[in-house]
């Protein structure tokens, strides 16, 4: 079943870019990674999704009910972590995450417990008083506590320290295992590449890529090291589905698109001295996709 | 329900500081009657000095000035004018305070629709100017009590304290319609103090121009205490009016508030 589908969406600012057409749906159980820069659409996506903004054209369903029509309804089922936490600074934190759970008509004191306890936060402080990463925690305790069917998070660990952060992602990874879907927005690629099943890539407003995270990966490219005794004829390595390709003496670097096989003859031909084949990190996949748009 | 707590939460300190300066205030300008009544025809004297307009532009009434309802007619002006500021501040900022705290996301994320987030909001400014209002009609009617010099017409009394609360009313829908309307102000008071002075100078002209008209304009006269004292009743017409406003500014901020976007 498809918790999310998104069906054309679009949404104009005045002039200026919001998102278009967008269409992609994210099913039940699964991590969802939603990639892009700053500014390429990802935030106003997500508040088309829960009703914060309104869509120009298309629509979002949610567990199959419309995100506007039937936003009050669906929202019992989600949980939401923006990427700045802002709260009433005045209230304590047990008091806000207290009228958190007020929303969804069930008892969440046990769970908002556990979880304070999880990410190591007094809940006895002022929000005024908080630090950046202990607001950002009230942030992911405030959107884990009714346990949703739906997590949304829009670039959400800035300000966590990489302890924290590995430990709201085994947090995120349990929520995952009991049956929580989510959609995780991120300009980061190693922490989408760390968490996510799927990912979608977006830019400038629309969907360049939509691809399994291993597929991505493997259905792309290889990264080759060369070194060598001799020096390496510049033309040697200037074949069919090398890219990238930097010479430099006695060293290559390129990636390889296609048969491997191939390649390793070509590269049996040389005396070489060492040897490194990599899979690219997402970075350069994501780079390399962006590249080629312009 | 939850949000009309949280609401009302976050009111209870604003509205103790407002009821009892509002009270302080009645107070002391009621500790100023008895002196007045007892030298009545010297201080009408001083007031003739005055030119007529100025004396109708601040409302002093020669014959009435010194009777305990004339008297009260003209300080209640000031007093309107305290809860007009308080009533406009609370309406600008209902929503604003959410954009500018930016803690609309919070809200609008939970399970609810814009129009309980509307309502609750609403509900509790009202339950913040009702609180106001007990607080000042508890001090008028002991300092009536205290200081009236001969018998007077209650209800002409109650329906002129309880002016203020529809007074309150009329401009808490105005502060909530320029919030939406406007829905980044930066400093509510200037926005609130600016509207409600500019409406109160209106006030002012229009009465020392005489100009009829001119009453419709600015709710600071939409309920005239003289007319109040003799007829011991509000003037339909201005009652009309008022519940107009509040109806046309309401019905436009649900309409507006649901149709918006929550920006960043």
């Amino acid at each position: 079943m498809s918790v999310i589908e998104i069906s054309n969406l679009t949404k104009i600012y005045g002039k200026a870019r919001g998102i278009n057409n967008i269409s992609f749906t994210v099913e039940e159980g699964e991590i969802f990674g939603f990639i892009g820069p700053n500014g390429a659409g990802k935030s106003t996506t997500i508040r088309t999704l829960l009703g914060l903004i309104y869509p120009t054209g298309g629509s979002a369903k949610i567990f199959g009910k419309d995100c506007i029509k039937d936003g009050p309804k669906i929202k019992k089922e989600i949980g939401y972590l923006p990427s700045e936490v802002f709260y009433y600074d005045n209230m304590k934190v047990l008091d806000l995450l207290k009228y958190s759970a007020s929303f969804y008509k069930k008892d969440c004191s046990k769970r908002i417990r556990e979880l304070a306890d999880i990410m190591d936060l007094d809940l006895s402080k002022k929000i005024d008083d908080l630090s950046l990463g202990n607001r950002k925690k009230v942030g992911i305790i405030q959107g884990l506590l009714h346990e949703p069917k739906l997590i949304i998070l829009d670039e959400p660990t800035s300000g966590l320290d990489p302890l924290m952060q590995q430990k709201f992602f085994d947090l995120l990874k349990e929520e995952n295992k009991k049956g929580a879907t989510i959609l995780f927005s991120s300009h980061i690629l190693t922490e989408v590449q760390r968490l996510c099943d799927r990912v979608a890539i977006i830019k400038e407003g629309e969907i360049v890529t939509l691809e399994k995270i291993s597929t991505l990966k493997e259905s792309t490219y290889k990264k080759f090291k060369i070194e060598t005794a001799a020096p390496i004829d510049k033309e040697y390595f200037q074949i069919e589905g090398v890219n990238d390709l930097e010479e430099d003496g006695v060293t290559a670097s390129f990636l390889f698109k296609g048969n491997v096989n191939s390649m390793m003859k070509k590269i049996a031909g040389i005396d070489i001295v060492n040897i490194w084949v990599e899979e690219p990190d997402l970075e350069e996949i994501f780079m390399h996709y962006y590249e080629k748009e312009d | 329900m939850n949000i009309f707590i949280h609401e009302w939460k976050s009111y209870r300190k604003s509205t103790l500081i407002w009821s009892l300066s509002l009270a302080g205030l009645t107070i002391l300008l009621f500790s100023m009657f008895p002196a007045i009544a007892r030298d009545a025809e010297n201080f009408k004297r001083l007031l003739e000095g005055f030119p007529e307009p100025v004396r109708k532009a601040v409302g002093l009434e020669l014959d009435s000035i010194a009777s305990f309802l004339g008297f009260y007619s003209y300080m209640f002006l000031y007093v309107s004018l305290c809860g007009a500021i308080q009533a406009m501040n609370l309406g600008t900022s209902l929503l604003t305070k959410e954009i500018r705290e930016k803690t609309a996301d919070f809200l609008l994320t939970k399970p609810v629709t814009r129009k309980q987030v509307l309502t609750s909001k609403l509900l509790a400014a009202v339950v913040s100017l009702i609180m106001t209002n007990i607080f000042f009609l508890t001090a008028a009617n002991l300092m009536a009590s205290i200081v009236k010099t001969e018998s007077y017409s209650v209800s002409a009394f109650i329906l002129i304290s309880i002016s203020l609360f529809l007074l309150q009313l009329i401009f808490l829908a105005i502060g909530v319609l320029v919030s939406v309307i406007i829905p980044r102000i930066k400093s509510v008071l200037s926005v609130s103090l600016g509207t409600v002075f500019a409406f109160f100078m209106l006030g002012i002209f229009g009465s020392a121009a005489g100009d009829e008209a001119m009453r419709y304009i600015t709710p600071f006269k939409y309920f005239d205490p003289a007319y109040i004292v003799k007829n011991s009743a509000y003037e339909p017409a201005f009652l009309t009016m008022g519940a107009g406003i509040i109806l046309a500014a309401i019905l436009a901020v649900y309409y507006i508030y649901s149709k918006r976007d929550i920006a960043i």
